[in-house]
C-alpha cells in the first residue's frame, strides 16, 4: 500500500500535529527516508495498549550487585542446620567463583503482616509493608556475572545491544505527558552494559531512556544533561530563541518545505519549555516535612536513596511510564563476596525505609494500584561461602525478587528454591518469563510487541517467555 | 524501519510463517488449519506429500493429532524451543526424543512416555505443564500411536527451491546504458538511469545547484569539513571546464578526505576503544586500526585487497615492514567487536565470539544475517545451520583470543620493528642492571654479615636475616621494582588482530548450544551463493584467507553491489537498496537495480576503486541536483525515492562538532594516534560509574575515544551509531535533547565565544564583521536586510544585559558570542543543502 504523501503543512499546523514532548519528534524515519512521510505522528502518543492493563506505569528499584535471596526474603531452616557442611547436590556447571561449604544467614527471619511472609531483620520498615507485596523466589537467569545479568535484566540478552525493557514500554504505551520523557533512570550505573541498559538500540532514539546523574553521583546533584545554561539568562535565551525562530523561517522560504527542518524548529520550543517545566517535577521543596521524612530525607544514612524514590514519586504522578531508580553504592554494591554482614546492612539500612515509605506514599495517594513496583538485582547469591566464609558469590540459579501494587497479589509467595536456596526448583520464573508478566501487566503481548530491524522481527523476550498467570489478582 | 507498526496498535504484523501458538490459539481450527497451509509454503517447516500415507490416517492426524501438538507441545517441543532436548514436529524427531529418551514407541503407547506424560502417571513428568489435556484428546494420542503415528513426511527443500530465485544471489548483470528523453541532462552514465525513471514517471529533475551550493556540499560530502572562504572565492573565480572536478581532485588529495570517509567505515567496522558489554576495558591499540582503514583510504587502497587484509592480512606476503604492520592491524577489524570477557562458561565465551565474526563479516560484506543460522536454519534466507557452522569453523579456527579465563583476554600482535627491538633490548638491559644491582647488594650485605659473625659461630643458611634493617628495606624495594617493571613488560608496539589456531571443523551446535552437538560440519562457503571460484579448505590454515578470496571474487554476487551500495547510501542519504546491512529475503528490493549492478561492474572494472567511484558519482547531474524539488516531482515522490532533487541532510555528529571547531577557528588538523587516556586493558567505567574519557580536544572527532556502553554525550545525542554492531545506515533523529545540547552545552559556547573573538580581532566596521560571520557559518553573502536585522539583534542584547554587565565593551563583547551562538545553532548551519 501507497501511504498519501501528507498535506503541505505551516509551522503552526504542524505544531499542532506534533505536540509531541521531551524526547519526542524522532523523525529519523524521514530524514534518512527509511518510512513514508505519513508516519510523521507523534511517536510517543499515548497509545492503546493490546488489552487492558493492570498498570499503567512502573517502578523498577534495581539493586545493583546481587541481594541475597537467603539473607532477606527466603529463609531456609536446612542451611542454618547445616551451617559449614557441604553442599549436598551438585553445584551448576558454570559458577563465577568457586565456593566452599553452606554458610547460615547471619540474620534471623520473622513473619510480618496477616500473609505470614519471611522477612530478615535487614528490612524491618518493608516488613511492615508484606501485605503489598508478591515475593517470586524462582526468578532464574543464565549469566553469572555482572556485566551479561544486568544487560540480561534491563534488555534480555547478554551478548547483543538490545532495547532496554523501558525502551519497550514506551515504544508500546507512549507516555501520559507530553512534556516529560517516557522512560527515566535515576542515578543508573555506568558499569555492566552502561548505557546500554537504558537504550533503545534499534527502536528509534525518542525511546530511549532519559538518565538522571549517573552512580557516580549524588541523587542531590543528579539532573538530565544540559538542562540549564550555566551562562545566559532567560530574557537572553528568549531573544535568541526568537531570533534563531527568524533565521530558520526565513531559510524555510528560500528552501522550500522540508519536514525535518520543521521539526527542528519545534524541538528548539519544546526544549526551552522543558528546560523550565523539569525542574519543577523534580523539585521537592513543596512536599510536605512529614512525606520527606517518611523518605528518610531527614536522615543522611537514607537521604540520598530516599531522594530518589521520592523523585520515583513525583516522575510517577507526572505521568512516565517506565522509571527505573537504581541503589548503587560506589564503594559497596550488594556484591558481598566478603563481609556479607557489613555490606549487606549498609545497602538494606539505605534503601528499606525510603522503599517502605514509597509503597506507603503511594498507596496514600492511591497510586499503588495503578503502578507495578519492581523490586530486585541482577541475580542472587549462593548459599555457600566464599571470602574466607564471610561472603556468597553470585548465583542465577534461583534467587527472589518481588513486586508490588498494579495488579499483583499482595502478600503473596510464588516459586520456591530447593531447601538451601541455590537453584530455583518449583514454578520457576525465568528472566524472560518476567519480562513477559511485567508487559502483560502493563498491558502489552510480549510476544506483539516486536520491532523489525536488520530484516527481522525483534521481542523483548526473543522466542522465551511464560506469562505467570498465578501472580496476578 | 517502523514497519507494520500503527499507532494505537502497537501489535505488528507478523511474517508469514511466524505463525506463533498465540495465534493459533486464538484461532478456530478451521482457520489455523488455512493458516497452517501458508506455513508450509513459507517456512521451512513440514511440507505435506501424503502419497504414502493412507487417507484415512493423514485425516486422523490433520483433524485430531497435529491441533494438539500444535496447541500444546510446540512451544516448548518445537521450531523455536526445545525442552528436555524434545522435538515434536517431525516423526523422525518424535522417534529421536529428548532426555527422557524415544518420545513414542510406534504401535505401543502404553509404552510411550509422550502417553505417560501427558496421563500424568509420573509425578516428575507431567506434560503439557500448564494442564492437563481432555480425556478425547489423550485417547486420540493413544489410538495414533497404535496405528503407526503417521506424520506427514517433513521437507526442508521448500524454502530453497524459493529462494535461488532471489536477485542478490544472481550473478551481476552488465546493463546497457539506457537512453534518455532529454540528452542534455546527463553528464554521467548514472544520470541516463536517474533520469530514465524520472521520465518514466514523468516528473522533471531539479535545477542544477549554485556553486556555493556545490562546494559546501561537496567539501562535507568528502572531508565532513566546511569550505573555507578562500576555498569558495576559488571556486567561485574559476570560470575554465571542469573548475568542479578541480575541486574534487583536491578534495580527494587532502588527509582529512580519509579521516571521513575512513569513519564511514568505521561505523560498518563497529571501531571502538573500548570492550564494552560486560567488561567495559580499554582497546588500548585499536586505534592503529582506525589509522590504518584512514591511510588505505587516503591511498585509495583497491578494496578487493583492504577486503582481503581484514580478514586475512595476517596471511598475506609483504615487501616492506610498513606493509607487513599495516597488514597485521588490518586484521583488528575481526578482534574489534564486543566479547563477553566475564563469561564463566568459557566454550560459550568462545562461540559467542565466533559468532560476532560471523555475523559482522556476513553483515559488512555480503549484507546478510547469518547469526540467525546459529540456533536454526535462516528462517527467510537461504543460510541452513550447516552452513553457519561451516563458516565458524574458519573463526573457531583463528586465534582471536589468548585467554578465556575472565576476564579475558584478547590477542595482540606484536609488531616487530628496529624500533620495537630496540625497546626489547632497554627493557632488557634495565632489567639485567637491576638484577645486578640487587646481586651487588645482596653480596656486600652477605659479606658484612659474616664479617659481623664471631670465628666459632655456625653460619645460618640464609644470611638476610642478619642484615642491617636499613639494607632489608633497600633490597625490598628494588626487588619490588624489578617485579613491576617485569609485569608491565617493555609495552611494544602492538596491534589487536587476529591469527591462525589449532585447525578444526565445528560441529552443528543444537540450537546454539555448546554443550549439545549434532553432526560435524567441513569449514565451507554458503553453498547458495554461486559464482565465486568454490575455495578449497586447507587442513593446516583457518581458511579466513579462502573466506576472503571467495569474497572478492569478481563473479561474487554480493560483495561489490553491497559495497557501492554503501557509498551511495553515504553520499544521498539513502542506498539504491534501502537496508544496506541486509540484502537478504527481507531487505528492501533496490530501487534501481539496472543503475546498482551497472555500478558495481564498473567499480570491479576500474580496480575497486573508491576514488574513482567518487569522481563518477560527484560528476553526476544527479549529485549536482539543487536541493530544492520542482513541485510535480516532490508530489508524485515525496520521499524521493528516485532521486529527483538533491536530498538535504543534517550533519552527522563528528561533522557538527568538526565544524564548530573550524568555523571558530580552533580545529587541531593534526593527524593520526591516541587520545585514549586509559592505559590498554584498564577499565573505563567499573562500579564507581566514574568516566575516566577525556573528550577536551580540539582534534577532529574521529581521533576522540570511541567508548562502548558510553558513547561520548555531544555524539550520541546527535545519532552516533551504537559501536557495538555494523551500522551501513545512521539514523538522523531531531529529537528536543538535542536543541538542549546546542543551547546549553559549554562548548557550544565556548566555540562561539572564539568565533566573536576572532570576527573582533578584525579591523573591520560592524556591518563588515556580520557579513564575515554570514559567510563563514552559512557559506554564502548576507543580504542587507539580514546584516540590519543581526545588527539590531546585537543591540537588543546589549540592552537586555545593560542591568547585569554594567562595562558597554563586555557587554557588547557578550552580545556578539550571543548571535554567534545563534547562527551556530540555525538549521542553515547544521545541514548540507
Amino acid at each position: 500500500m501507497i501511504p498519501e504523501s501528507p498535506p503541505r503543512m505551516s509551522r503552526r499546523a504542524m505544531l499542532d500535529r506534533t505536540a509531541v514532548g521531551f524526547g519526542s519528534l524522532a523523525l529519523a524515519s524521514l530524514v534518512n527516508g527509511e518510512s513514508s512521510a505519513s508516519e510523521l505522528t507523534k511517536p510517543l502518543a499515548e497509545s492503546m495498549p493490546h488489552f487492558a492493563p493492570r498498570a499503567k506505569r512502573i517502578i523498577f528499584l534495581f539493586m545493583s550487585g546481587g541481594p541475597s535471596q537467603v539473607d532477606t526474603f527466603d529463609p531456609k531452616p536446612l542451611l542454618t542446620r547445616d551451617d559449614g557442611k557441604p553442599l549436598p547436590f551438585e553445584k551448576p556447571r558454570v559458577q563465577f567463583n568457586s565456593t566452599a561449604n553452606l554458610m547460615k544467614s547471619p540474620w534471623q527471619f520473622k513473619q510480618y503482616g496477616e500473609c505470614g511472609l519471611w522477612v530478615s531483620d535487614l528490612f524491618p520498615h518493608l516488613a511492615q509493608r508484606v501485605d503489598d507485596l508478591c515475593m517470586i523466589h524462582s526468578v532464574h537467569g543464565t549469566n553469572p556475572a555482572h556485566g551479561g545479568a544486568v544487560m540480561k535484566l534491563h534488555t534480555g540478552s547478554d551478548n547483543f545491544v538490545r532495547p532496554s525493557i523501558g525502551s519497550w514500554v514506551s515504544y508500546g504505551l507512549g507516555t501520559e505527558n507530553q512534556n516529560l520523557p517516557a522512560f527515566v533512570t535515576i542515578c543508573p550505573t555506568l558499569a555492566f552494559g552502561g548505557i546500554n541498559n537504558w537504550s533503545s538500540a534499534f527502536l528509534p532514539a525518542v525511546y530511549q531512556g532519559t538518565a538522571f546523574g549517573d552512580a557516580s553521583i549524588p541523587s542531590v546533584s543528579a539532573q538530565v544533561k544540559y538542562i540549564r545554561n550555566s551562562r545566559w539568562p532567560r530574557a537572553i535565551q528568549e531573544l535568541q530563541l526568537e531570533k534563531l525562530g527568524q533565521m530558520n523561517r526565513e531559510d524555510q522560504s528560500r528552501s522550500g518545505p522540508d519536514a525535518s527542518l520543521e521539526a527542528r524548529i519545534n524541538s528548539f520550543e519544546l526544549a526551552f519549555r522543558m528546560q523550565s517545566e523539569l525542574p519543577k517535577v523534580e523539585d521537592l521543596s513543596g512536599e510536605t516535612e512529614s512525606t520527606q521524612k517518611l523518605y528518610g530525607l531527614d536522615n543522611p544514612v537514607t537521604a540520598n536513596f530516599g531522594r530518589m524514590c521520592l523523585k520515583a514519586r513525583r516522575f510517577a504522578e507526572a505521568g512516565v511510564r517506565f522509571i527505573q531508580v537504581t541503589h548503587n553504592d560506589n564503594k559497596v554494591q550488594w556484591d558481598q563476596h566478603s563481609d556479607l554482614k557489613v555490606g549487606h546492612e549498609k545497602n538494606a539500612v539505605e534503601v528499606d525505609l525510603p522503599i517502605a515509605g514509597l509503597l506507603t506514599d503511594l498507596k496514600a495517594r492511591g497510586l499503588l494500584e495503578d503502578t507495578l513496583i519492581w523490586w530486585g538485582g541482577e541475580f542472587g547469591r549462593t548459599p555457600t561461602a566464599e571470602g574466607g566464609g564471610t561472603g556468597r558469590d553470585h548465583n542465577q540459579e534461583g534467587f527472589t525478587m518481588w513486586l508490588a501494587g498494579g495488579g499483583v497479589k499482595g502478600g503473596f509467595r510464588y516459586g520456591a528454591t530447593d531447601d538451601y536456596g541455590y537453584y530455583a526448583v518449583e514454578n520457576k520464573v525465568h528472566i524472560h518469563d518476567l519480562h513477559a508478566t511485567i508487559l502483560h501487566i502493563l498491558g502489552l503481548d510480549h510476544e506483539r510487541l516486536t520491532y523489525r530491524y536488520a530484516g527481522r522481527d525483534f521481542r523483548l523476550t526473543d522466542v522465551y517467555g511464560s506469562i505467570v498467570h498465578e501472580i496476578l489478582i | 524501519m517502523r514497519q507494520g507498526v500503527e499507532r494505537g496498535n502497537p501489535a505488528v504484523s507478523q511474517q508469514p510463517g511466524e505463525l506463533t501458538d498465540g495465534d493459533y490459539q486464538s484461532m478456530s481450527r478451521q482457520m489455523a488449519f488455512s493458516f497452517m497451509t501458508c506455513l508450509f509454503f513459507f517456512a521451512d517447516v513440514d511440507q505435506l506429500s501424503a502419497e504414502d500415507v493412507a487417507t484415512a490416517d493423514l485425516a486422523f492426524f490433520e483433524s485430531k493429532i497435529r491441533p494438539v501438538l500444535v496447541e500444546h507441545c510446540h512451544k516448548c517441543h518445537g521450531p523455536t524451543k526445545q525442552w528436555a532436548g524434545l522435538r515434536l514436529d517431525s516423526r523422525e524427531a518424535i522417534l529421536k526424543g529428548g532426555d527422557h529418551g524415544p518420545a513414542i514407541v510406534p504401535e505401543r503407547p502404553d509404552a510411550s512416555v509422550l502417553i505417560r506424560a501427558v496421563r500424568h502417571v509420573d509425578d516428575k513428568l507431567k506434560m503439557p505443564e500448564n494442564g492437563k489435556l481432555a480425556e478425547s484428546e489423550i485417547a486420540a494420542l493413544s489410538r495414533w500411536i497404535e496405528r503407526g503415528a503417521v506424520y506427514p513426511e517433513s521437507s526442508n527443500r521448500g524454502v530453497r527451491e524459493l529462494d535461488s530465485g532471489h536477485w542478490a544471489f544472481q550473478p551481476i548483470t552488465r546493463p546497457s546504458i539506457p537512453a534518455v528523453k532529454n540528452p542534455d541532462w546527463p553528464q554521467s552514465p548514472i544520470d541516463h538511469f536517474i533520469l530514465t525513471q524520472l521520465e518514466q514517471e514523468q516528473i522533471p529533475p531539479a535545477e542544477r545547484a549554485d556553486k556555493r551550493t556545490l562546494i559546501r556540499r561537496v567539501t562535507f560530502d568528502l572531508t565532513g569539513l566546511p569550505p573555507t572562504n578562500a576555498e569558495i572565492e576559488d571556486f567561485l573565480n574559476d570560470d575554465q571546464p571542469a573548475a568542479f572536478e578541480r575541486v574534487v581532485d583536491r578534495l580527494l588529495e587532502s588527509p582529512a578526505y580519509g579521516e571521513h570517509w575512513g569513519r564511514h567505515w568505521l561505523d560498518v567496522a563497529r571501531y571502538a576503544d573500548s570492550n564494552g558489554l560486560d567488561e567495559n576495558i580499554a582497546h588500548g591499540n585499536a586505534w592503529r586500526y582506525r589509522d590504518y582503514v584512514v591511510t588505505s583510504i587516503n591511498q585509495d587502497k583497491p578494496f578487493d585487497r583492504f577486503t582481503l587484509e581484514q580478514l586475512a592480512g595476517d596471511q598475506l606476503t609483504f615487501d616492506s615492514e610498513t606493509q607487513q604492520h599495516a597488514q597485521l592491524i588490518a586484521t583488528g577489524f575481526l578482534s574489534i567487536g564486543p566479547k563477553v570477557l566475564a563469561e564463566v562458561d568459557q566454550p560459550k565465551m568462545r562461540m559467542d565470539i565466533v559468532d560476532e565474526q560471523i555475523d559482522a563479516v556476513g553483515r559488512v560484506f555480503l549484507g546478510l544475517t547469518l547469526g540467525c543460522a546459529r540456533c536454526h536454519d535462516h528462517k527467510f534466507d537461504p543460510i541452513s545451520t550447516a552452513d553457519y557452522y561451516g563458516l565458524a569453523g574458519i573463526f573457531k579456527s583463528t586465534r582471536t583470543m589468548d585467554s578465556y579465563i575472565k576476564v579475558a583476554k584478547w590477542h595482540e600482535h606484536l609488531l616487530p620493528s628496529a624500533a620495537a627491538s630496540a625497546l626489547q633490548t632497554n627493557f632488557d638491559a634495565d632489567v639485567m642492571a637491576r638484577k645486578q644491582a640487587i646481586e651487588a647488594t645482596v653480596a656486600a650485605a652477605d659479606k658484612q654479615a659474616r664479617e659481623g659473625l664471631a670465628a666459632d659461630a655456625t653460619v645460618p643458611e640464609k644470611l638476610d636475616t642478619l642484615y642491617p634493617e636499613g639494607v632489608k628495606a633497600e633490597l625490598a624495594k628494588l626487588r619490588e621494582q624489578l617485579a613491576s617493571l617485569e609485569k608491565a613488560g617493555p609495552d611494544l608496539p602492538a596491534a589487536m588482530g587476529v591469527t591462525d589456531d589449532e585447525v578444526v571443523d565445528v560441529a552443528i551446535h543444537l540450537r546454539g548450544d555448546t554443550q549439545k552437538l549434532g553432526d560435524l560440519v567441513p569449514r565451507h562457503t554458503p553453498p547458495v551463493i554461486t559464482g565465486p571460484f568454490a575455495q578449497e579448505f586447507l587442513p593446516n590454515q583457518s581458511g579466513r584467507l579462502q573466506l576472503a578470496k571467495w569474497l572478492v571474487d569478481p563473479k561474487h554476487p554480493l560483495t561489490a553491489r553491497v559495497f557501492v551500495n554503501r557509498v551511495w547510501r553515504w553520499r544521498f542519504g539513502s542506498g539504491l537498496v534501502r537496508t544496506t546491512d541486509n540484502f537478504g529475503l527481507l531487505g528492501a528490493a533496490p530501487s534501481n537495480p539496472e543503475l546498482l549492478d551497472w555500478l558495481a561492474k564498473r567499480f570491479i572494472a576500474d580496480g575497486w576503486s573508491l576514488k574513482s567511484l567518487h569522481r563518477l558519482m560527484l560528476t553526476s547531474s544527479t549529485y549536482q541536483q539543487a536541493s530544492i524539488p520542482h513541485p510535480r516531482t516532490f508530489e508524485h515522490d515525496p520521499e524521493n525515492r528516485l532521486l529527483g532533487w538533491f536530498p538535504r541532510r543534517r550533519l552527522a555528529a563528528e561533522e557538527v562538532r568538526d565544524a564548530l571547531l573550524a568555523v571558530s577557528g580552533q580545529l587541531d588538523l593534526v593527524l593520526y594516534g591516541s587520545e585514549l587516556k586509559v592505559k590498554n586493558r584498564g577499565y573505563l567505567f567499573d562500579h564507581t560509574s566514574i568516566d575516566l574519557t577525556d573528550y577536551r580536544s580540539n582534534r577532529r572527532s574521529l581521533y576522540l575515544p570511541v567508548i562502548r556502553n558510553h558513547v561520548f554525550d555531544f555524539f550520541q545525542l546527535l545519532d552516533f551509531p551504537d559501536p557495538a554492531i555494523p551500522t551501513g545506515d545512521r539514523a538522523s533523529s531531531t529529537v528536543a535533547p538535542q536543541a538542549l545540547l546546542i543551547m546549553n552545552s559549554e562548548f557550544v559556547m565556548q566555540s562561539a565565544d572564539k568565533l566573536a573573538e576572532r570576527l573582533l580581532a578584525e579591523p573591520e566596521t560592524a556591518s563588515q564583521r556580520l557579513a564575515t560571520l554570514v559567510r563563514t557559518t552559512h557559506s554564502r553573502e548576507p543580504s542587507s536586510d539580514e546584516l540590519h536585522s543581526h545588527a539590531q539583534f546585537i543591540a537588543r542584547v546589549e540592552q537586555s544585559l545593560a542591568a547585569s554587565e554594567p562595562d558597554p565593551v563586555k557587554r557588547t563583547r557578550q552580545a556578539w558570542v550571543v548571535l554567534c551562538h545563534t547562527l551556530l545553532a540555525t538549521n542553515e548551519f547544521i545541514y548540507v543543502k
